[in-house]
Protein backbone atom coordinates (compact mmCIF):
# COMPACT_ATOMS: atom_id res chain seq x y z
CA UNK A 1 0.00 0.00 0.00
CA UNK A 2 2.76 2.34 1.07
CA UNK A 3 4.82 1.31 -1.90
CA UNK A 4 1.96 2.00 -4.31
CA UNK A 5 1.55 5.48 -2.91
CA UNK A 6 5.25 6.14 -3.37
CA UNK A 7 5.22 4.83 -6.91
CA UNK A 8 2.20 6.95 -7.76
CA UNK A 9 3.90 10.02 -6.36
CA UNK A 10 6.99 9.27 -8.43
CA UNK A 11 5.03 8.76 -11.64
CA UNK A 12 3.10 11.97 -10.98
CA UNK A 13 6.33 13.88 -10.45
CA UNK A 14 7.87 12.54 -13.64
CA UNK A 15 4.74 13.42 -15.66
CA UNK A 16 4.77 16.95 -14.26
CA UNK A 17 8.46 17.29 -15.10
CA UNK A 18 7.80 16.07 -18.65
CA UNK A 19 4.97 18.59 -19.08
CA UNK A 20 6.92 21.60 -17.80
CA UNK A 21 7.75 22.99 -21.28
CA UNK A 22 4.04 23.08 -22.10
CA UNK A 23 3.24 25.04 -18.97
CA UNK A 24 6.23 27.37 -19.02
CA UNK A 25 6.10 29.18 -22.32
CA UNK A 26 8.40 32.11 -21.70
CA UNK A 27 11.92 31.13 -22.85
CA UNK A 28 13.47 33.10 -19.97
CA UNK A 29 11.62 31.06 -17.35
CA UNK A 30 12.42 27.83 -19.12
CA UNK A 31 16.06 28.87 -19.22
CA UNK A 32 15.99 29.46 -15.45
CA UNK A 33 14.52 26.00 -14.93
CA UNK A 34 17.14 24.46 -17.22
CA UNK A 35 19.91 26.13 -15.23
CA UNK A 36 18.40 24.86 -11.96
CA UNK A 37 18.39 21.31 -13.32
CA UNK A 38 21.97 21.74 -14.57
CA UNK A 39 23.11 22.81 -11.09
CA UNK A 40 21.24 19.88 -9.56
CA UNK A 41 23.00 17.62 -12.06
CA UNK A 42 26.44 19.08 -11.33
CA UNK A 43 25.91 18.94 -7.55
CA UNK A 44 24.88 15.29 -7.87
CA UNK A 45 27.97 14.52 -9.94
CA UNK A 46 30.20 16.17 -7.34
CA UNK A 47 28.38 14.25 -4.62
CA UNK A 48 29.73 10.92 -5.91
CA UNK A 49 33.27 11.71 -4.79
CA UNK A 50 32.55 14.55 -2.36
CA UNK A 51 29.52 13.08 -0.63
CA UNK A 52 29.59 9.30 -0.92
CA UNK A 53 33.37 8.96 -0.62
CA UNK A 54 33.77 12.09 1.53
CA UNK A 55 36.73 13.38 -0.47
CA UNK A 56 36.47 17.15 -0.60
CA UNK A 57 37.10 18.26 -4.17
CA UNK A 58 37.26 22.03 -4.50
CA UNK A 59 38.21 21.91 -8.16
CA UNK A 60 35.41 20.23 -10.06
CA UNK A 61 35.48 23.19 -12.44
CA UNK A 62 38.44 21.35 -13.98
CA UNK A 63 36.09 18.67 -15.25
CA UNK A 64 33.32 20.95 -16.52
CA UNK A 65 36.02 22.91 -18.37
CA UNK A 66 37.70 19.78 -19.73
CA UNK A 67 34.42 18.34 -20.98
CA UNK A 68 33.28 21.63 -22.50
CA UNK A 69 36.55 22.72 -24.08
CA UNK A 70 37.62 19.35 -25.49
CA UNK A 71 34.18 18.70 -27.00
CA UNK A 72 33.83 22.18 -28.45
CA UNK A 73 37.37 22.37 -29.79
CA UNK A 74 36.76 19.10 -31.65
CA UNK A 75 33.47 20.49 -32.95
CA UNK A 76 34.82 23.88 -34.02
CA UNK A 77 37.92 22.53 -35.73
CA UNK A 78 36.90 19.17 -37.18
CA UNK A 79 33.14 19.42 -37.02
CA UNK A 80 32.98 16.35 -34.78
CA UNK A 81 29.49 16.09 -33.28
CA UNK A 82 29.30 16.85 -29.55
CA UNK A 83 27.53 13.48 -29.23
CA UNK A 84 30.89 11.84 -30.00
CA UNK A 85 33.03 14.63 -28.57
CA UNK A 86 31.50 14.23 -25.14
CA UNK A 87 33.13 10.82 -24.83
CA UNK A 88 36.53 12.30 -25.62
CA UNK A 89 35.89 15.18 -23.21
CA UNK A 90 34.68 12.75 -20.56
CA UNK A 91 37.72 10.53 -21.04
CA UNK A 92 40.04 13.52 -20.72
CA UNK A 93 38.32 14.50 -17.46
CA UNK A 94 38.67 10.93 -16.16
CA UNK A 95 42.38 11.02 -17.00
CA UNK A 96 42.84 14.27 -15.09
CA UNK A 97 40.93 12.89 -12.10
CA UNK A 98 43.34 9.94 -11.98
CA UNK A 99 46.36 12.24 -12.26
CA UNK A 100 45.11 14.22 -9.25
CA UNK A 101 43.81 11.25 -7.28
CA UNK A 102 46.56 8.71 -7.68
CA UNK A 103 49.27 10.58 -5.76
CA UNK A 104 46.93 12.16 -3.18
CA UNK A 105 44.41 9.44 -2.33
CA UNK A 106 47.03 7.44 -0.46
CA UNK A 107 47.59 10.37 1.90
CA UNK A 108 45.58 11.48 4.90
CA UNK A 109 44.10 14.87 5.50
CA UNK A 110 43.63 17.81 3.19
CA UNK A 111 46.09 16.87 0.44
CA UNK A 112 43.43 15.87 -2.05
CA UNK A 113 41.45 19.08 -1.45
CA UNK A 114 44.62 21.16 -1.78
CA UNK A 115 45.62 19.40 -4.99
CA UNK A 116 42.21 20.02 -6.54
CA UNK A 117 42.41 23.74 -5.66
CA UNK A 118 45.94 24.11 -7.01
CA UNK A 119 45.24 22.29 -10.27
CA UNK A 120 41.95 24.08 -10.94
CA UNK A 121 43.62 27.46 -10.40
CA UNK A 122 46.35 26.34 -12.77
CA UNK A 123 43.86 25.24 -15.41
CA UNK A 124 42.10 28.63 -15.33
CA UNK A 125 45.41 30.40 -15.90
CA UNK A 126 46.39 27.99 -18.69
CA UNK A 127 43.08 28.42 -20.53
CA UNK A 128 43.19 32.20 -20.07
CA UNK A 129 46.62 32.42 -21.65
CA UNK A 130 46.29 29.80 -24.40
CA UNK A 131 45.04 31.05 -27.76
CA UNK A 132 46.07 28.17 -30.00
CA UNK A 133 46.73 24.55 -29.19
CA UNK A 134 47.99 22.72 -32.28
CA UNK A 135 45.19 22.91 -34.85
CA UNK A 136 42.68 24.02 -32.19
CA UNK A 137 41.66 27.52 -31.32
CA UNK A 138 41.21 27.85 -27.55
CA UNK A 139 40.43 31.53 -27.45
CA UNK A 140 42.40 32.50 -24.36
CA UNK A 141 40.84 35.04 -22.05
CA UNK A 142 38.35 36.18 -24.70
CA UNK A 143 36.72 32.78 -24.44
CA UNK A 144 35.69 30.19 -26.99
CA UNK A 145 32.69 30.83 -29.18
CA UNK A 146 30.90 27.72 -30.38
CA UNK A 147 30.52 27.70 -34.15
CA UNK A 148 26.86 28.17 -35.12
CA UNK A 149 25.36 25.80 -37.65
CA UNK A 150 21.69 26.56 -37.17
CA UNK A 151 19.11 24.07 -35.88
CA UNK A 152 20.81 20.69 -35.82
CA UNK A 153 20.31 17.75 -33.51
CA UNK A 154 23.72 16.36 -34.45
CA UNK A 155 25.41 19.56 -33.31
CA UNK A 156 23.06 19.91 -30.33
CA UNK A 157 22.06 23.37 -31.48
CA UNK A 158 18.42 24.32 -31.21
CA UNK A 159 16.74 27.71 -31.43
CA UNK A 160 14.11 26.50 -28.97
CA UNK A 161 14.93 25.88 -25.30
CA UNK A 162 12.67 22.84 -25.13
CA UNK A 163 15.16 20.22 -26.41
CA UNK A 164 17.69 21.46 -23.86
CA UNK A 165 15.13 21.04 -21.13
CA UNK A 166 14.52 17.40 -22.02
CA UNK A 167 18.24 16.76 -22.43
CA UNK A 168 19.14 18.06 -18.96
CA UNK A 169 16.12 16.30 -17.46
CA UNK A 170 17.37 13.04 -18.93
CA UNK A 171 20.88 13.75 -17.62
CA UNK A 172 19.49 14.42 -14.15
CA UNK A 173 17.62 11.10 -14.20
CA UNK A 174 20.82 9.46 -15.34
CA UNK A 175 22.92 10.87 -12.49
CA UNK A 176 20.23 9.93 -9.97
CA UNK A 177 20.22 6.39 -11.37
CA UNK A 178 24.02 6.21 -11.18
CA UNK A 179 23.94 7.54 -7.60
CA UNK A 180 21.29 5.00 -6.67
CA UNK A 181 23.31 2.19 -8.20
CA UNK A 182 26.46 3.26 -6.35
CA UNK A 183 24.68 3.68 -3.05
CA UNK A 184 23.10 0.24 -3.12
CA UNK A 185 26.09 -1.64 -4.51
CA UNK A 186 29.30 -2.92 -2.95
CA UNK A 187 31.06 0.24 -4.14
CA UNK A 188 28.70 2.45 -2.15
CA UNK A 189 29.18 0.50 1.05
CA UNK A 190 32.95 0.63 0.60
CA UNK A 191 32.89 4.38 -0.06
CA UNK A 192 30.80 5.21 2.98
CA UNK A 193 32.92 2.90 5.12
CA UNK A 194 36.18 4.54 4.05
CA UNK A 195 34.64 7.97 4.58
CA UNK A 196 33.80 6.96 8.14
CA UNK A 197 37.14 5.37 9.00
CA UNK A 198 39.91 4.48 6.58
CA UNK A 199 41.78 2.17 8.98
CA UNK A 200 38.71 0.16 9.84
CA UNK A 201 37.76 -0.01 6.15
CA UNK A 202 41.23 -1.29 5.19
CA UNK A 203 41.15 -3.88 7.98
CA UNK A 204 37.91 -5.18 6.44
CA UNK A 205 39.55 -5.78 3.10
CA UNK A 206 38.74 -2.52 1.31
CA UNK A 207 41.36 -1.14 -1.05
CA UNK A 208 40.89 2.46 0.01
CA UNK A 209 42.83 4.15 -2.77
CA UNK A 210 41.23 2.18 -5.62
CA UNK A 211 37.73 2.78 -4.35
CA UNK A 212 38.38 6.51 -4.08
CA UNK A 213 39.82 6.50 -7.59
CA UNK A 214 36.79 4.73 -9.05
CA UNK A 215 34.47 7.25 -7.39
CA UNK A 216 36.62 10.15 -8.60
CA UNK A 217 36.57 8.81 -12.17
CA UNK A 218 32.79 8.36 -12.26
CA UNK A 219 32.33 11.80 -10.73
CA UNK A 220 34.73 13.42 -13.22
CA UNK A 221 33.00 11.82 -16.20
CA UNK A 222 29.53 12.89 -15.07
CA UNK A 223 30.76 16.41 -14.31
CA UNK A 224 32.38 16.65 -17.76
CA UNK A 225 29.02 15.80 -19.36
CA UNK A 226 27.57 18.72 -17.41
CA UNK A 227 30.29 20.91 -18.91
CA UNK A 228 29.37 19.75 -22.43
CA UNK A 229 25.73 20.58 -21.76
CA UNK A 230 26.73 24.04 -20.54
CA UNK A 231 28.74 24.55 -23.73
CA UNK A 232 25.91 23.62 -26.11
CA UNK A 233 23.39 25.63 -24.10
CA UNK A 234 25.37 28.86 -23.66
CA UNK A 235 27.51 28.43 -26.82
CA UNK A 236 30.24 30.55 -25.33
CA UNK A 237 32.94 29.35 -22.95
CA UNK A 238 34.41 31.97 -20.66
CA UNK A 239 37.40 30.47 -18.80
CA UNK A 240 36.56 31.93 -15.38
CA UNK A 241 32.90 30.95 -15.61
CA UNK A 242 33.39 27.35 -16.77
CA UNK A 243 36.60 26.47 -14.89
CA UNK A 244 36.86 29.07 -12.14
CA UNK A 245 36.46 28.91 -8.41
CA UNK A 246 32.80 29.91 -8.43
CA UNK A 247 31.91 26.95 -10.65
CA UNK A 248 33.84 24.59 -8.36
CA UNK A 249 32.56 25.91 -5.05
CA UNK A 250 28.96 26.17 -6.24
CA UNK A 251 28.82 22.40 -6.74
CA UNK A 252 30.16 21.84 -3.23
CA UNK A 253 27.78 24.40 -1.79
CA UNK A 254 24.61 23.03 -3.36
CA UNK A 255 25.51 19.48 -2.50
CA UNK A 256 26.29 20.15 1.16
CA UNK A 257 23.32 22.44 1.74
CA UNK A 258 21.03 19.92 0.05
CA UNK A 259 22.52 17.00 1.95
CA UNK A 260 25.77 15.50 0.72
CA UNK A 261 26.13 11.74 0.73
CA UNK A 262 22.43 11.24 0.01
CA UNK A 263 20.98 10.51 -3.41
CA UNK A 264 18.39 13.27 -3.51
CA UNK A 265 20.07 15.91 -1.32
CA UNK A 266 22.20 17.48 -4.06
CA UNK A 267 19.22 17.41 -6.45
CA UNK A 268 17.00 19.23 -3.98
CA UNK A 269 19.79 21.60 -2.97
CA UNK A 270 20.66 22.35 -6.56
CA UNK A 271 17.10 23.08 -7.69
CA UNK A 272 15.97 24.94 -4.58
CA UNK A 273 19.00 27.16 -4.06
CA UNK A 274 19.41 27.99 -7.74
CA UNK A 275 15.75 28.92 -7.87
CA UNK A 276 15.99 31.09 -4.75
CA UNK A 277 19.13 32.74 -6.08
CA UNK A 278 17.44 33.47 -9.41
CA UNK A 279 14.25 34.82 -7.81
CA UNK A 280 16.22 37.10 -5.50
CA UNK A 281 18.31 38.29 -8.43
CA UNK A 282 15.20 38.91 -10.52
CA UNK A 283 13.56 41.11 -7.90
CA UNK A 284 16.52 42.70 -6.15
CA UNK A 285 19.31 42.44 -8.70
CA UNK A 286 18.90 45.96 -9.99
CA UNK A 287 18.57 47.75 -6.66
CA UNK A 288 21.80 47.44 -4.78
CA UNK A 289 24.89 45.78 -6.20
CA UNK A 290 25.50 42.45 -4.49
CA UNK A 291 22.36 42.57 -2.34
CA UNK A 292 20.93 39.42 -3.90
CA UNK A 293 24.17 37.56 -3.23
CA UNK A 294 24.14 38.75 0.37
CA UNK A 295 20.59 37.49 0.95
CA UNK A 296 21.47 34.23 -0.78
CA UNK A 297 24.45 33.88 1.56
CA UNK A 298 22.29 34.44 4.63
CA UNK A 299 19.87 31.71 3.51
CA UNK A 300 22.73 29.26 3.01
CA UNK A 301 24.12 30.23 6.42
CA UNK A 302 20.79 29.57 8.11
CA UNK A 303 20.48 26.14 6.53
CA UNK A 304 24.01 25.20 7.61
CA UNK A 305 23.41 26.47 11.15
CA UNK A 306 20.04 24.87 11.77
CA UNK A 307 20.14 21.86 9.47
CA UNK A 308 23.79 20.84 9.04
CA UNK A 309 22.75 17.50 7.55
CA UNK A 310 21.12 19.33 4.69
CA UNK A 311 17.69 20.24 3.43
CA UNK A 312 16.96 16.59 2.64
CA UNK A 313 17.16 15.73 6.36
CA UNK A 314 14.70 18.54 7.09
CA UNK A 315 12.30 17.21 4.46
CA UNK A 316 12.78 13.75 5.94
CA UNK A 317 11.67 15.01 9.35
CA UNK A 318 8.62 16.70 7.86
CA UNK A 319 7.58 13.58 5.97
CA UNK A 320 8.12 11.55 9.13
CA UNK A 321 5.86 13.86 11.11
CA UNK A 322 3.03 13.38 8.64
CA UNK A 323 3.40 9.70 7.85
CA UNK A 324 4.36 8.37 11.27
CA UNK A 325 7.64 6.74 12.21
CA UNK A 326 8.55 5.51 8.79
CA UNK A 327 12.20 5.56 7.81
CA UNK A 328 13.14 8.03 5.10
CA UNK A 329 16.35 8.93 3.46
CA UNK A 330 18.30 11.57 5.32
CA UNK A 331 21.32 12.09 7.47
CA UNK A 332 24.97 12.24 6.56
CA UNK A 333 24.98 8.99 4.71
CA UNK A 334 21.29 8.63 4.22
CA UNK A 335 20.92 5.57 6.39
CA UNK A 336 17.93 4.61 8.44
CA UNK A 337 17.98 6.05 11.91
CA UNK A 338 15.65 4.13 14.12
CA UNK A 339 17.90 4.37 17.15
CA UNK A 340 17.25 6.68 20.08
CA UNK B 1 47.86 -29.49 13.84
CA UNK B 2 49.78 -27.11 11.69
CA UNK B 3 51.13 -23.66 12.30
CA UNK B 4 48.68 -21.07 11.02
CA UNK B 5 50.79 -18.05 11.94
CA UNK B 6 54.51 -17.72 12.53
CA UNK B 7 56.45 -14.64 13.53
CA UNK B 8 60.15 -14.94 12.78
CA UNK B 9 62.55 -12.57 14.46
CA UNK B 10 60.03 -9.76 14.05
CA UNK B 11 61.50 -6.35 14.93
CA UNK B 12 60.33 -2.78 14.48
CA UNK B 13 62.11 0.38 15.53
CA UNK B 14 60.48 3.79 15.81
CA UNK B 15 63.51 6.08 15.83
CA UNK B 16 65.49 4.97 18.90
CA UNK B 17 62.66 2.90 20.37
CA UNK B 18 62.51 -0.78 19.62
CA UNK B 19 58.79 -1.45 20.06
CA UNK B 20 58.96 -5.12 19.10
CA UNK B 21 62.31 -6.81 19.59
CA UNK B 22 63.20 -10.08 17.81
CA UNK B 23 59.82 -11.63 18.48
CA UNK B 24 59.57 -15.33 17.64
CA UNK B 25 56.28 -17.06 18.20
CA UNK B 26 53.64 -19.11 16.43
CA UNK B 27 49.99 -20.09 16.57
CA UNK B 28 48.62 -23.56 16.02
CA UNK B 29 45.57 -23.87 13.83
CA UNK B 30 42.42 -23.75 15.94
CA UNK B 31 44.01 -22.65 19.20
CA UNK B 32 43.30 -19.57 21.28
CA UNK B 33 46.36 -17.68 22.37
CA UNK B 34 46.60 -14.76 24.76
CA UNK B 35 49.13 -11.99 24.33
CA UNK B 36 49.66 -10.13 27.58
CA UNK B 37 52.12 -7.66 29.01
CA UNK B 38 52.28 -4.30 30.76
CA UNK B 39 51.22 -1.13 28.98
CA UNK B 40 53.63 -0.19 26.22
CA UNK B 41 54.99 -3.73 25.92
CA UNK B 42 54.38 -3.76 22.16
CA UNK B 43 51.28 -5.96 21.98
CA UNK B 44 49.23 -3.76 19.70
CA UNK B 45 52.33 -2.98 17.65
CA UNK B 46 52.78 -6.72 17.13
CA UNK B 47 49.18 -6.89 15.84
CA UNK B 48 49.81 -3.99 13.52
CA UNK B 49 52.91 -5.73 12.18
CA UNK B 50 50.95 -8.90 11.47
CA UNK B 51 48.18 -7.13 9.55
CA UNK B 52 50.49 -4.80 7.64
CA UNK B 53 49.70 -1.44 9.24
CA UNK B 54 53.44 -1.22 10.02
CA UNK B 55 56.25 -2.73 7.98
CA UNK B 56 58.82 -4.51 10.20
CA UNK B 57 62.39 -3.24 10.36
CA UNK B 58 63.43 -6.88 10.08
CA UNK B 59 61.87 -10.31 10.41
CA UNK B 60 58.99 -12.11 8.75
CA UNK B 61 55.32 -12.89 9.16
CA UNK B 62 54.22 -16.27 7.79
CA UNK B 63 50.52 -17.09 7.43
CA UNK B 64 49.78 -20.70 6.44
CA UNK B 65 53.50 -20.93 5.59
CA UNK B 66 53.15 -18.06 3.11
CA UNK B 67 55.25 -14.94 3.59
CA UNK B 68 52.79 -12.06 4.06
CA UNK B 69 55.36 -9.51 5.26
CA UNK B 70 54.89 -6.21 3.43
CA UNK B 71 51.31 -6.81 2.31
CA UNK B 72 48.82 -3.97 2.83
CA UNK B 73 46.11 -4.32 5.50
CA UNK B 74 43.36 -4.92 2.92
CA UNK B 75 45.43 -7.69 1.31
CA UNK B 76 46.10 -9.32 4.67
CA UNK B 77 42.36 -9.26 5.31
CA UNK B 78 41.74 -11.09 2.02
CA UNK B 79 44.35 -13.70 3.03
CA UNK B 80 42.11 -14.55 5.99
CA UNK B 81 43.18 -12.50 9.01
CA UNK B 82 40.55 -10.36 10.72
CA UNK B 83 41.33 -7.84 13.43
CA UNK B 84 39.53 -5.60 15.88
CA UNK B 85 40.79 -2.26 17.13
CA UNK B 86 41.58 -1.43 20.74
CA UNK B 87 39.76 1.86 20.31
CA UNK B 88 36.67 0.54 18.54
CA UNK B 89 36.07 1.93 15.08
CA UNK B 90 32.41 1.56 14.18
CA UNK B 91 31.17 3.25 11.01
CA UNK B 92 29.03 5.59 13.11
CA UNK B 93 26.60 6.78 10.45
CA UNK B 94 25.84 3.31 9.15
CA UNK B 95 23.44 0.87 10.77
CA UNK B 96 24.70 -2.23 12.55
CA UNK B 97 23.63 -4.35 9.58
CA UNK B 98 25.42 -2.08 7.10
CA UNK B 99 28.57 -2.09 9.25
CA UNK B 100 28.71 -5.86 9.12
CA UNK B 101 27.82 -5.96 5.42
CA UNK B 102 30.95 -3.94 4.67
CA UNK B 103 32.99 -6.81 6.08
CA UNK B 104 30.95 -9.38 4.18
CA UNK B 105 31.77 -7.61 0.90
CA UNK B 106 35.31 -8.95 1.30
CA UNK B 107 33.91 -12.30 0.21
CA UNK B 108 30.94 -11.44 -2.00
CA UNK B 109 29.98 -8.67 -4.41
CA UNK B 110 26.23 -9.06 -4.12
CA UNK B 111 24.41 -6.90 -1.57
CA UNK B 112 21.92 -9.70 -1.05
CA UNK B 113 24.70 -12.15 -0.20
CA UNK B 114 26.31 -9.64 2.13
CA UNK B 115 22.99 -9.04 3.87
CA UNK B 116 22.60 -12.79 4.39
CA UNK B 117 26.09 -13.10 5.90
CA UNK B 118 25.42 -10.07 8.12
CA UNK B 119 22.20 -11.64 9.31
CA UNK B 120 23.99 -14.86 10.33
CA UNK B 121 26.67 -12.94 12.17
CA UNK B 122 24.23 -10.68 14.00
CA UNK B 123 22.56 -13.84 15.21
CA UNK B 124 25.91 -15.22 16.35
CA UNK B 125 27.02 -12.16 18.30
CA UNK B 126 23.55 -11.19 19.52
CA UNK B 127 23.04 -7.92 17.69
CA UNK B 128 19.94 -9.00 15.76
CA UNK B 129 17.73 -6.61 17.73
CA UNK B 130 20.02 -3.68 16.92
CA UNK B 131 20.00 -4.37 13.19
CA UNK B 132 18.74 -0.93 12.11
CA UNK B 133 20.38 1.15 14.83
CA UNK B 134 23.09 3.59 13.76
CA UNK B 135 26.41 2.41 15.15
CA UNK B 136 27.11 5.66 16.98
CA UNK B 137 24.01 5.07 19.07
CA UNK B 138 25.32 1.76 20.46
CA UNK B 139 26.53 1.25 24.03
CA UNK B 140 30.18 0.35 24.68
CA UNK B 141 29.59 -3.41 25.08
CA UNK B 142 27.49 -3.39 21.90
CA UNK B 143 30.23 -1.54 20.05
CA UNK B 144 32.73 -4.20 21.10
CA UNK B 145 30.39 -6.87 19.82
CA UNK B 146 29.99 -4.97 16.57
CA UNK B 147 33.77 -4.71 16.30
CA UNK B 148 34.01 -8.50 16.49
CA UNK B 149 31.06 -8.95 14.14
CA UNK B 150 32.72 -6.74 11.50
CA UNK B 151 35.92 -8.76 11.67
CA UNK B 152 33.98 -12.04 11.58
CA UNK B 153 32.08 -10.92 8.49
CA UNK B 154 35.30 -11.01 6.46
CA UNK B 155 35.30 -14.78 7.15
CA UNK B 156 38.77 -15.00 8.74
CA UNK B 157 40.73 -18.12 9.60
CA UNK B 158 42.58 -16.14 12.23
CA UNK B 159 41.00 -13.46 14.37
CA UNK B 160 43.10 -10.89 16.23
CA UNK B 161 41.21 -9.39 19.16
CA UNK B 162 42.65 -6.24 20.72
CA UNK B 163 41.25 -5.72 24.24
CA UNK B 164 37.66 -6.54 23.38
CA UNK B 165 36.94 -7.33 27.03
CA UNK B 166 38.21 -4.09 28.57
CA UNK B 167 35.59 -1.95 30.27
CA UNK B 168 32.88 -4.61 30.52
CA UNK B 169 30.98 -5.34 33.75
CA UNK B 170 31.02 -8.92 35.13
CA UNK B 171 27.83 -10.00 33.38
CA UNK B 172 28.90 -8.55 30.06
CA UNK B 173 32.33 -10.09 30.54
CA UNK B 174 30.86 -13.53 31.01
CA UNK B 175 28.77 -13.20 27.86
CA UNK B 176 31.73 -11.93 25.86
CA UNK B 177 33.91 -14.82 27.02
CA UNK B 178 31.18 -17.24 25.98
CA UNK B 179 31.03 -15.59 22.57
CA UNK B 180 34.79 -15.72 21.98
CA UNK B 181 34.88 -19.36 23.06
CA UNK B 182 32.11 -20.22 20.63
CA UNK B 183 33.88 -18.40 17.81
CA UNK B 184 36.96 -20.45 18.61
CA UNK B 185 34.89 -23.65 18.65
CA UNK B 186 33.67 -22.77 15.14
CA UNK B 187 37.25 -23.37 14.05
CA UNK B 188 38.56 -19.82 13.98
CA UNK B 189 42.02 -19.46 15.46
CA UNK B 190 42.16 -16.65 18.01
CA UNK B 191 44.95 -14.41 19.21
CA UNK B 192 43.87 -11.94 21.84
CA UNK B 193 45.48 -9.05 23.63
CA UNK B 194 43.95 -8.69 27.06
CA UNK B 195 44.55 -7.07 30.40
CA UNK B 196 41.76 -8.97 32.12
CA UNK B 197 43.89 -11.94 33.12
CA UNK B 198 41.06 -14.08 34.48
CA UNK B 199 39.25 -13.84 31.18
CA UNK B 200 42.37 -14.63 29.19
CA UNK B 201 42.94 -17.72 31.29
CA UNK B 202 39.35 -18.80 30.78
CA UNK B 203 39.66 -18.64 26.99
CA UNK B 204 43.27 -19.31 26.09
CA UNK B 205 45.20 -22.52 26.32
CA UNK B 206 48.51 -20.76 25.84
CA UNK B 207 49.79 -17.33 26.78
CA UNK B 208 52.71 -15.26 25.51
CA UNK B 209 54.02 -12.42 27.68
CA UNK B 210 55.70 -9.36 26.19
CA UNK B 211 57.72 -6.76 28.06
CA UNK B 212 59.58 -3.90 26.39
CA UNK B 213 58.98 -5.57 23.03
CA UNK B 214 60.58 -8.86 24.06
CA UNK B 215 58.95 -12.19 24.73
CA UNK B 216 59.70 -12.95 28.37
CA UNK B 217 57.52 -15.99 28.91
CA UNK B 218 55.34 -18.48 27.08
CA UNK B 219 53.26 -21.42 28.22
CA UNK B 220 50.01 -22.48 29.84
CA UNK B 221 48.19 -19.88 31.96
CA UNK B 222 49.40 -21.57 35.14
CA UNK B 223 53.04 -21.64 34.03
CA UNK B 224 52.97 -18.03 32.93
CA UNK B 225 51.32 -16.60 36.01
CA UNK B 226 53.77 -18.33 38.32
CA UNK B 227 56.78 -17.23 36.29
CA UNK B 228 58.88 -14.84 38.44
CA UNK B 229 59.86 -12.72 35.46
CA UNK B 230 56.24 -12.13 34.56
CA UNK B 231 55.44 -11.15 38.13
CA UNK B 232 58.40 -8.78 38.05
CA UNK B 233 57.28 -7.22 34.80
CA UNK B 234 53.79 -6.60 36.12
CA UNK B 235 54.55 -5.62 39.70
CA UNK B 236 58.14 -4.34 39.59
CA UNK B 237 61.46 -5.47 41.16
CA UNK B 238 60.45 -4.64 44.72
CA UNK B 239 57.96 -7.50 44.74
CA UNK B 240 60.70 -10.08 45.54
CA UNK B 241 61.49 -8.47 48.89
CA UNK B 242 58.01 -9.01 50.23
Amino acid sequence: MKFDKKLLLLIGLVVILLLVPMMVTRPYFLHVIIMCLLWAYLASSWNIIGGFAGQLSLGHGIYTATGAYVTMMLFNTFGISPWLGLFVGGAAAVLISVLIGFPTFGLRGAYYALATVAISEGIVVIINSTHELGPFSVGGAEGLIVKMVGDSAAALQFSSKIPYYYLILFMLFLVIAVSYWIKTSKLGYCLIALKEDEDAAAAMGINVRNNKLIAAMISAFMTALGGVFYAVLIRYLEPNAIAGGSMSTQMVFLSIVGGSGTILGPVIGGILLSLISEVIRFYLGGQLMGLHLFIYGVIVLLVIMYQPRGIVALLGQIVQRFSGPKTVEGGVSGVKDSGA
Amino acid sequence: MSKILELKDLTIKFGGLTAVNHLNMHLEEGEALGLIGPNGAGKTTAFNLIVGVYQPTSGKVLFNSEDITGLKPYQVCHKGIGRTFQVVKPFGNMTVEQNIMVGAFAKTSSPRGARQIASNIMEKVGLQAKKNVLAHNLTIPERKRLEMAKALATNPQLLLLDEVLAGLNPTELEEAIKLIKSINEDGITIMMIEHVLQATMAICSRIVVLDYGRKIAEGSPQEVTSNPEVIKAYLGDEYDND
